[in-house]
């Protein structure tokens, strides 16, 4: 580590948006890899950022900030790690909220921790079809495919979903995980998800170990 | 005491007098779609129609012993008047908000002005003055028996809808006179609404205000952004109780809450029964919370009966759902919650 890293670090926990690119470009300037930018800098900052928000020393406003701090870093970066070929294999994320919901702000939570781990996140949006979420995994070649919702009429989509990847033959090859206010253990487990999260800090570190376990 | 209308016994239980038991009542959305059927009253007609709304508000009471009637049952009347692209929903799910009518960009220092109808034509306007009519007919027609609860959004809810609510989040932080100015105006709204559902025969204004739950702002945001706007309008509020609905784990907010000055709480299971109510310690009344999807929708009776005794015997003043009611909670699961109160 450098004290350039430690302070991009600084710099996404504390939200310091103005100053992100400019420490971003000079992490790469004393050496730093695109790899060791994100994985070890954008990343590791990002997982405190989730800490302080589950241990409520952060509410939403800091967590948008960081999270739009470390997507300027990001921008600079990630174009640079898929040139370079190296962190591919982090894994892939569709995420969004199911149709009948638009309700994402938790889902805009997690989408930013997830991407801090370094997965490729694809974000869905709100109010999406079951379809079109399998479709766009299968597109990607995702690993994880990650629904939310707060409303209880649209937990149905979430067990079309379960349906329909049986169907594909799909089941156990694309995990899926899901969330929000109207989801329950008890029910990820009747409908056969393979993970059901509490809230975005856990639905980052089920997915990361989810792709380790792959 | 056995002798008590159900207005009486819900209004003196929000007065923090004695009583022999608890009354029972949903205070938040209370339709389901086994009173749509045994109504023949259905969503989302009765979201427009002062009449069919006023027949649904009153299905808690008619065919489930639950004492108290409620009006309307969703939290986009008030932004559809003021611009919102509203989805009027199914026969069971509410309506949804598809499009924010004004913009608030922080990162991009682009703000529309909060360019709202004026109080007065806002009350004339669409759903809000459908519900202004529903509320009236329920008072007429239920209000010498049954305490009338008219439902509403908070102001910083409302401001939400209007600019997203993550950018208003997000504008506490880069932008906080521009958030102020919206959820000033926004509040002019909410004061001369709940107001007028005062005037119009609601004996509650249940204002309902799930952005500023603790998901998404400190207490201390709550205090500077939300509270002293509601302390204003909702706890203003003449010739009515005022409860105030807030979701999440509220257990952090209770003391914020009581600041406002509301006379009642209305919190969710997300709160332990028996802690809420020694925190409240009877600062306010307190209304709730037995889980809408935990037991209510996808618990049995049994559970259902279990969680209700619970929150009863925690000391909350009306037993009632901690939430909104999902439409698909069936008639034995409601009926098992009156049961647990009223034996």
């Amino acid at each position: 580590m450098s004290a350039e890293m430690d302070k991009l670090i600084d710099i996404v926990i504390t939200g310091k948006i103005k100053e992100a690119k400019d420490a971003t470009q000079a992490a790469l300037d004393v050496g730093h890899t695109p790899f060791e930018i994100v994985f070890d800098g954008l990343a590791a900052a990002m997982d405190v950022v989730g800490d302080k928000y589950a241990k409520k020393e952060y509410f939403l406003p800091q967590v948008l900030l960081s999270a739009n701090t470390l997507y300027q870093g990001l921008n600079i970066v990630l174009p640079m790690l898929k040139d370079s070929g190296e962190g591919q294999d982090k894994g892939t994320c569709i995420i969004g909220v199911v149709e009948g919901d638009v309700h994402d702000i938790g889902k805009n939570i997690c989408k930013a921790l997830l991407t801090g781990t370094g997965m490729d996140v694809h974000d869905m949006g709100k109010d999406v079809p079951i379809k079109d979420f399998m479709q766009k995994a299968k597109d990607e070649g995702a690993d994880i495919i990650a629904e939310s919702t707060l409303m209880t009429p649209t937990l149905d989509g979430m067990k079309q979903m379960e349906k329909m990847l049986k169907e594909e033959g799909l089941k156990g090859k694309i995990k899926t995980m899901i969330g929000g206010g109207a989801t329950s253990k008890e029910f990820s487990d009747q409908i056969g998800a393979d993970a059901w999260t509490y809230d975005a800090v856990e639905c980052s570190k089920v997915a990361t170990q989810i792709i380790k376990d792959r | 005491m056995a002798d008590m209308t159900p207005k009486e016994r819900v209004l003196a239980a929000l007065r923090l007098e004695e009583l022999d038991r608890p009354p029972v009542a949903v205070f938040t959305q209370s339709a389901t779609i086994g009173q749509m059927e045994a109504l023949d009253v259905y969503w989302p007609d009765a979201h427009m129609d002062p009449k069919l709304m006023a027949k649904l508000g009153a299905g808690q009471a008619d065919l489930l012993g639950f004492e108290a009637v409620r009006a309307p049952f969703c939290l986009t009347a008030e932004v559809e008047a003021l611009g919102a692209t509203v989805d009027p929903g199914k026969k069971d799910r509410t309506p949804m908000l598809k499009e924010h009518p004004f913009k608030m960009n922080p990162m991009m220092d682009e703000f529309d002005e909060p360019d709202l109808l004026a109080p007065e034509e806002f009350l004339n306007t669409g759903r809000p003055a459908a519900v202004l009519e529903a509320i009236g007919m329920l008072s007429e027609q239920y209000g010498d028996d049954y305490p009338v609860i008219a439902g509403n959004t908070g102001p910083f809810t409302v401001a939400g809808h209007l600019v997203e609510t993550e950018n208003l989040v997000f504008g506490i932080i880069m932008s906080p006179d521009e958030v102020h100015k919206w959820v000033d105006a926004s509040n002019e709204i909410c004061k001369a609404y709940s107001q007028a559902l005062s005037d119009a025969g609601a004996d509650v204004i249940q204002m309902s205000e799930p952005s500023a739950s603790t998901d998404l702002l400190s207490p201390d945001m709550f205090d500077d952004y939300v509270g002293m706007y509601i302390k204003d309008s909702l706890a203003g509020v003449k010739d009515a109780f005022s409860c105030l609905h807030i979701c999440g784990d509220t257990y952090p907010l209770i003391d914020n809450m009581i600041e406002t000055g509301v006379t009642t709480l209305s919190i969710e299971e997300k709160v332990d029964p028996a802690q809420g109510v020694e925190k409240i310690a009877g600062r306010a009344s307190v209304v709730g919370n037995v889980g809408v999807v935990n037991p209510l929708l996808q618990g049995s009776p049994e559970d259902v009966m279990k969680h209700g005794r619970t929150v009863a015997e925690a000391g909350f003043n009306v037993v009632s759902p901690g939430c909104g009611l999902s439409a698909l909670i069936s008639n034995e699961n409601l009926a098992a919650l009156v049961k647990s109160v009223k034996g």
